[in-house]
This record gives C-alpha cells, sequence and structure tokens, in this order.
C-alpha cells in the first residue's frame, strides 16, 4: 500500500463551531474507508489516496470554509513524529501558528463564496522626509 | 533510570545526523528529548533573551532554552549542536550554553556536526553526559581506599597505576599497540613496584579507548568501565590536591584534547576536541621527528626559544611542520622552531576549544604532554595564568581509575 | 499544474493550492517518498548521507551540511515545478523551513527557473486573508 498511502491532518479554524468529534463523526458516517485519529487540533485520516482525498474534500465543504487539510510524511500514530515519545518536534510550532491564522484563510474563502472582490491592500511605505518635517513643524 | 537529554539543535533532521544522535544517546541508557514550547512562547523568549537570529529553528532553541531555564521543563542534561560552518547557528549555540549554565545547574555539551558524524564521534561525550547525572556520589569520592589498579587505555600510550590507602605504590606506561598486551605489560611493571600480585587488586578501574576491551579481560576485578572525561578530571584534582573549590583541567591527548571544568572534583561541563592532529600531542611528536630530537627534549628546547621568530602559515600538521622545516632552513634557531611548535599547539586548542567553556582558576594541566614544558609555558601564555602540572600528571586517567573503582569495594 | 509552495510544508499553502485544482509540491511529499520508499533507514526525515552529499548540486561543501539537506529535498521539487508561490518573511516557519540561508537560496532557485511565481504575505486581519486567498486564486486560475 505504501505508494498509495496518504496520511493527512485535517485542521479546523479556530472561528469553527465545528469540534474534532463532529468532524469524526462526520468522517465516519460518510462512508468511506479510511483511518481516523481524532486530535486536539481536528482529525488524522490515513488509507487509499483517492479515499483520503475523497474524505478530505468532503470535510472542506462540512461547515463553511472551516476545515483545512494538508499531507502528512508519517503515518498515523509514528512514534517518530508522537509527541508524547520526546516532546514536540519542530513542525508542531508551525502548524500552531498557521492554526492561528485559518480565520482570515476562512474569511478569505467566504468572500470568494459570495463573489465578493477583494481590495488591494496598499504596502505601508516609509514616511517622506516632507512629511516628517510637517509633523514635527505642527508638534512645536 | 532513562536519563533525559534535552537537545537544542538546528539541523540535525536534515543532514542526516539525528539518527546518530539518538543512537549515542540510546547506547548509553539515554533518551533524547524536546523541551515543549507553544508557537507564542518562542517571541517571548527571544525578547527575553535578547539576541534575534534570522531563522527561525534557532529562535525556536532560544525558546527551549528558556523553557529548561525556566524549570518548566524537566531534564538531566542538555545537548546543543548546530551545523559545523554556519556563523548564525554558531554565535547562537555559543550563547545559549552560557544562559543554560548561568540559570540552571544541567550538565551541557555543545557540538558542531558535518554530515558525516557518526554515535561513536559522541559516546563518550554523551556517555559522560550520563556518568555525571548517575553517578554523582561515586564521582564525589575523594579518598582511595583498599589496594586498587587503574588502566588508562589512550591512542598514544597505556598507563597503569596501583593505589593502596590513598597513595600511588606502582605505575607504569607504554606506547599503545595491541590493547591487551599493551595493558597486562604495564598493569605487571606496576604490580612489580608495589611489590604485589594481580591476585591482591581488590578493584580495577578502565577508562580511555580501549576501556571496555579491558574490562571485559580483566572482567574478574573490574569494577569500573568509565570515559575518560570524567574519570580523568577525578584523577587530575586528587593529583594536584585540588578537590575542593573550582579548577579547569586541560589534557592535551594524542588524538584529542580534553577541557573540564570542575566544581568540588565534580565535572560540571567539558569540551573535547574532534580528531586534529594539529591542536594534539601528535603535532609536537611529529615536529620532534623532523628535528630529529626525541619528544622529551622538546619541551626544554622550546622554553629557551621564542615562537615569534619562526614563521608558520599553517596549524596542519602536514603543511605547518613543513613550515618549521623551512624555517629552520633558513637559520633560525632549534629553539624558536620548538617554541612556534609548542604555541601553534596551544593556540590551536585554545580557539578550538577553551572559548566554549568557562575557563576557571586554577587550570591545572595534565596527561603526557604536561611533561613538555614548553607547552604548559605556551599554554599559560595563550591563558594568560601558567598552569599547575602535578606529580604524576600522565597518570591521570589510571589514578581516576583506582580512586574511583575503590568506591565499589 | 504542479504548484511549488514556500514555505514547503505550509498547511494554509497546501490547502489552498489543491483546493482551486492544482497540485501542490511540497515537503510532505518528498519526506514520504523517502520513508515508504528509501531501503535505508535514517529516521526521523530519512534524509540521508547520500541526500546531503547529493545538494552540493546546488551548493558547495563550505556551505553547512543542513543547508545542503534541505535543497536536496527542495532542489529536485522546484527543477518540477510549473509555477511557484512564495510567502515573503513569514512570522512562523519552524522545522525544515526554519533555516534563513535555506530560505534565501530557495527563492533563487525559483526565480532561476523563471517560472510563473505569486510573492504574498501572509495575513494579519480579515481584509488581508480576503486579498491573500484572492489572488491566490486568480493566479492559479491564470495558469490554465
Amino acid at each position: 500500500m505504501s505508494e498509495e498511502r496518504e496520511t493527512r491532518l485535517l485542521m479546523i479554524s479556530p472561528s469553527s463551531r465545528l469540534t474534532p468529534e463532529m468532524l469524526a463523526r462526520n468522517i465516519h458516517s460518510m462512508g468511506v474507508e479510511v483511518g481516523l485519529k481524532e486530535t486536539c487540533y481536528g482529525c488524522l485520516i490515513e488509507g487509499r489516496r483517492e479515499s483520503v482525498l475523497k474524505v478530505a474534500e468532503m470535510a472542506r465543504k462540512l461547515q463553511g470554509n472551516s476545515v483545512f487539510s494538508k499531507r502528512r510524511a508519517y503515518r498515523m500514530g509514528d512514534p517518530v513524529r508522537c509527541r508524547a515519545q520526546h516532546g514536540t518536534r519542530p513542525g508542531y510550532s508551525q502548524l500552531e501558528a498557521e492554526w492561528a491564522a485559518l480565520p482570515f484563510i476562512e474569511a478569505g474563502l467566504d468572500a470568494l463564496d459570495k463573489g465578493e472582490k477583494y481590495k488591494e491592500i496598499p504596502a505601508k511605505e516609509k514616511l517622506s522626509v516632507e512629511k516628517l518635517i510637517e509633523i514635527c513643524e505642527v508638534k512645536l | 533510570m532513562t536519563i533525559k537529554i534535552a537537545q537544542l539543535s538546528c539541523g540535525t533532521e536534515y543532514s542526516s545526523v539525528q539518527y546518530e544522535i539518538d543512537k549515542a544517546a540510546r547506547s548509553v541508557g539515554a533518551k533524547v528529548v524536546y523541551p515543549d514550547v507553544s508557537a507564542a512562547d518562542v517571541e517571548i523568549a527571544v525578547e527575553r533573551f535578547g539576541f534575534r537570529p534570522r531563522s527561525n529553528q534557532l529562535k525556536l532553541m532560544i525558546a527551549r532554552a528558556v523553557q529548561l531555564a525556566d524549570g518548566n521543563y524537566a531534564a538531566d542534561a542538555v545537548f546543543i549542536t548546530t551545523c559545523f560552518r554556519c556563523a548564525e547557528a554558531a554565535l547562537v549555540r555559543n550563547e545559549i550554553r552560557w544562559f543554560i549554565q548561568e540559570n540552571t545547574n544541567l550538565p551541557v555539551v555543545t557540538y558542531s556536526f558535518t554530515e558525516r558524524l557518526k554515535a561513536s564521534q559522541l559516546l563518550t561525550r554523551m556517555e559522560a553526559l550520563v556518568t555525571i547525572v548517575t553517578r554523582k556520589e561515586l564521582l564525589a569520592r575523594e579518598r582511595q581506599a583498599g589496594i586498587t589498579a587503574g588502566l588508562d587505555s589512550g591512542s598514544s600510550t597505556t598507563k597503569a597505576v596501583i593505589m593502596q590507602d590513598n597513595k600511588i605504590i606502582g605505575k607504569a606506561w607504554t606506547p599503545s599497540h595491541n590493547v591487551v598486551e599493551s595493558a597486562t605489560h604495564v598493569l605487571n611493571e606496576a604490580l612489580a613496584q608495589a611489590g604485589l600480585e594481580y591476585k591482591d587488586i581488590e578493584a580495577m578501574g578502565t577508562t580511555g579507548y580501549g576501556r571496555f576491551t579491558l574490562g571485559d579481560h580483566f572482567k574478574d576485578k573490574v569494577k569500573l568501565i568509565q570515559e575518560e572525561l570524567t574519570v580523568n578530571s577525578k584523577g587530575a584534582v586528587w593529583l594536584a590536591d585540588r578537590q575542593r573549590g573550582e579548577a579547569t583541567i586541560i589534557d592535551i591527548g594524542g588524538m584529542d584534547n580534553k577541557a573540564i571544568t570542575v566544581r568540588d572534583g565534580i565535572p560540571d561541563n567539558f569540551t573535547m576536541g574532534g580528531v586534529c592532529a594539529g591542536a594534539s600531542g601528535r603535532f609536537l611528536e611529529m615536529t620532534s621527528r623532523r628535528l630529529k630530537i626525541d619528544v622529551t627534549q622538546l619541551g626544554a628546547l622550546a622554553d629557551k626559544g621564542n615562537w615569534r621568530n619562526a614563521k608558520m602559515n599553517s596549524y596542519c600538521s602536514v603543511f605547518g611542520i613543513q613550515d618549521l622545516v623551512t624555517t629552520l632552513g633558513d637559520g633560525k634557531s632549534f629553539e624558536d622552531v620548538a617554541a612556534a611548535a609548542c604555541h601553534s599547539v596551544a593556540e590551536q586548542v585554545y580557539e578550538q576549544q577553551l572559548q566554549e567553556i568557562d575557563v576557571r582558576r586554577p587550570i591545572i594541566q595534565v596527561g603526557g604532554t604536561s611533561l613538555i614544558s614548553g607547552l604548559v609555558t605556551a599554554v599559560g601564555e595563550v591563558l594568560g595564568e601558567k598552569p599547575i602540572v602535578p606529580a604524576d600528571s600522565q597518570f591521570i586517567g589510571a589514578v581516576g581509575g583506582a580512586l574511583l573503582s575503590s568506591g565499589f569495594l | 499544474m504542479k504548484v511549488f509552495i514556500d514555505p514547503p510544508n505550509s498547511l494554509i499553502l497546501f490547502d489552498l493550492v489543491e483546493r482551486f485544482g492544482h497540485e501542490p509540491l511540497s515537503t510532505m511529499a518528498a519526506l514520504q517518498e523517502r520513508i515508504d520508499n528509501i531501503e535505508v533507514d535514517m529516521p526521523p526525515m530519512n534524509v540521508t548521507l547520500d541526500d546531503v552529499v547529493s545538494g552540493l548540486k546546488y551548493a558547495g561543501i563550505e556551505v553547512p551540511s543542513g543547508v545542503r539537506g534541505r535543497l536536496a529535498v527542495w532542489g529536485p521539487m522546484i527543477e518540477e515545478a510549473d509555477a511557484a508561490i512564495i510567502v515573503d518573511d513569514p512570522p512562523f516557519s519552524f522545522g525544515c523551513v526554519g533555516c534563513e540561508r535555506s530560505e534565501l537560496m530557495v527563492k533563487y532557485l525559483i526565480k532561476r527557473r523563471n517560472i510563473p511565481a505569486l510573492r504574498l504575505t501572509y495575513p494579519n486581519s480579515e481584509e488581508e486573508g480576503k486579498a491573500f486567498v484572492g489572488k491566490i486564486k486568480e493566479f492559479l486560475e491564470g495558469l490554465q
């Protein structure tokens, strides 16, 4: 199965009303043959690539745009990755940080669904010398 | 009890060396762990630490060090390691080491690796970390009791010592060839000096590269097989009668060097040089051979010379020695060349290693090379204080073995 | 199309590329191949000595091993990519992306391949999130 094996993590945005338990229940009820493990951030799923992709696709549509997914190199429960074995590996902090930004991505996807046009956000520019002089003089 | 060694590192997993680190730790009954940090802790930790590297993995190292310093994560020892040749990581590695030592009592070892690192290179270091944690009581022993022997199987020489009631009553050394034969030879000689027989020995301790082989060969007597970092430091403080207070022990060996700091005779930090002939006793041996003198004459010659007169463009044992010979051809004196060779080794040891530890006074120089007075002078010049060289300084490992093994009687 | 993502382990980028119908090229996939198929077991990453040596293709021997090992994983993916999405100065990039020097080299290798590339910064608000997602969608649609 190694060539076809795919392990994925499904992560729930912190702004979602979905809980990992609800997500797990939903996946069970999809009737697709995948292994599943509930985690603090969502679920880990593992199985044949096509089944895993199918579940990921369906999970993304469960509750607005609040479920996200990426592949994982290691099998579910691999002791090499397991936090309980030796503490967290660096990738954990990465996930934790991206998790916090998911509501902004969710907002972006929701806006697309509604057909909203995004606004170009101008990059912050440095204060011009003229402007600085102006401010200084006002203060004086 | 599994000893938890907290690893603070960058690059190990992408240099094919993490497996080797884990393997080395496992083989000495330890386990590598990573202090837990949350992403939010990282920024706070970096701010507090005050060094802001560009690489985020280095920030994570800092955050993990802060967790250890604050006692939020329980570990027994610390291993700090980063890629060789990475300047950013080298700065962080060293500052983290300071930080851990200032804020915890954990033994620390630092290492910069290349992709060629093998578990065996880390073994002695990992073993010493574990010994310091698990054998604190044994390491606190200050007096030898009964009749015990110590065997030190080094890369250049093999040494034996017989001790009775806290005194050396027999000692011998020989150049190393076959591990067991060399050891048997020196042991018999030391026993003869002591007027004793093998059966009189109550306990024996082995150390050095051949410690396991000897431990197996003399298994009826051997009570202690221990790496040379902790054993040598015990031998050194016993010989120098500096069992209390602080000291730094410098042992420039035939193949690698050790610099160990001790507090009340118990090592709390150490560095061990990689294999570089230019920073070892081997350099002086090779120089002597090229000068066609015996290595024992080199020290006295060096004391009469001035290293500044002999120009060396390289520290390397091949090119550096070539430079010295060329200098000789230019009409410089043997004395100056000998002094330059000693200075070169001292400077290399200083540059490669001594900056990794907090050198504490007094400095005790030991090992066979401490008999080369010119080298001791050179080390003193480089460090700003002349080291103490105790009598029988070449027997530290054997003395340490005899002293510590008496703890099992 | 195959889209290289940078940071190559990003959940957000992996998800969005896939969601919009393309194939993300990620560290996860490259490492899975090593974990599942390589005979030599060098956990945790299975980046082997051979990998680090093959990284010499991208950087010389005077470059630290960790940089060469990382480039050995990412380099072939960059060579295979049809396009790339790069997030500049990610505030969070730990693990495989934790080395700044390797990251600089990745951006340069993408530039040298001359493939379509989108450069962004991570969003810090909903408005920025909308622009972030909108731009990625436009970029990916433009590839077809």
